[in-house]
């Protein structure tokens, strides 16, 4: 099976704590206690690549989500410097985000356990990182420049975004 | 139920965490982070697929490998926002940025 055995044990354990770490991120009141708590479910999901035999996206995972946007998203908290947050924390529209969240919650189990995914044949296929690379490098060529686009016109925008306003170089 | 069902049940319930904070926070810097989790889930869903479905011919994990420079993009222009925002007003709570309501 190209997605490797499964080991249910492996799962829970990964399930279980990406969950957890998700729910932390959500419902923590200290904002530096959420960004932890988002660092482990980063972690958490790379585990799963890695049990899911991607080793190049766990990899991945861990050198852009664990090590850059994490950074990124702690310096806006410092930079912020909202400490505690004051007052209510959730918006007064999550009395209708609760049931809306649980609702497409149960709508989408019962569509992933009631749908029989067609398997499309051909489970011999070697996805190793020389495999991905050719692929990468040669049918996707276009979409990896188009992202090479995008990265620089997101640096030039955060920089035009960050600087402050009405000042001129 | 098979391996795969598992693998989007649980993308799925990451997925409602991420989207139950987008909705429901007010601080603006958890709602990126919500919406990176949510990113993060459809990503377990690609690559799941992917592995367990070999149809897609190594597209999946290509397509989460974009997805992930994609997320650190936007999540770069966010807190870009984010940030002027404080800027101007000394808050990252959302309701106070309401500027745009007609």
């Amino acid at each position: 099976m190209p997605g490797g055995d499964f080991h249910p044990f492996f799962f829970v354990v990964i399930a279980a704590w990406i969950l957890v770490c998700g729910l932390g991120v959500v419902l923590f009141r200290n904002i530096i206690y959420s960004a932890v708590s988002m660092v482990f479910c980063f972690l958490g999901v790379a585990f799963a690549y890695a049990l899911l035999n991607a080793e190049l996206v766990a990899i991945v995972q861990i050198l852009i989500y664990v090590g850059a946007t994490s950074v990124v998203i702690l310096f806006a908290i410092m930079l912020t410097e909202v400490q505690q947050s004051y007052g209510q924390l959730f918006h007064r529209q999550a009395i209708f985000a609760a049931p809306l969240a649980v609702a497409a919650a149960v709508v989408m189990t019962v569509m992933v356990v009631s749908t029989e995914l067609v398997d499309v044949g051909d489970t011999s296929l070697n996805l190793s990182v020389h495999a991905l690379s050719s692929l990468l490098f040669n049918r996707y060529v276009f979409p990896f420049e188009l992202v090479s686009l995008v990265l620089l016109a997101a640096m030039i925008g955060a920089i035009v975004l960050a600087r402050r306003q009405g000042e001129k170089r | 139920m098979s391996p795969l069902d598992w693998w989007l049940l649980l993308a799925m319930l990451l997925f409602c965490i991420g989207a139950f904070g987008v909705l429901a926070r007010r601080n603006t810097i958890v709602v990126i982070m919500s919406l990176e989790l949510m990113l993060n889930a459809v990503n377990i869903a690609l690559v799941a697929i992917a592995q367990f479905r070999a149809g897609s011919q190594g597209a999946g994990v290509l397509f989460s490998l974009f997805v992930i420079t994609l997320a650190a993009a936007e999540v770069t222009v966010g807190l870009g926002i984010v940030i002027a925002n404080y800027r101007a007003k000394r808050t990252v709570e959302n309701d106070h940025f309401d500027e745009m309501k007609g």
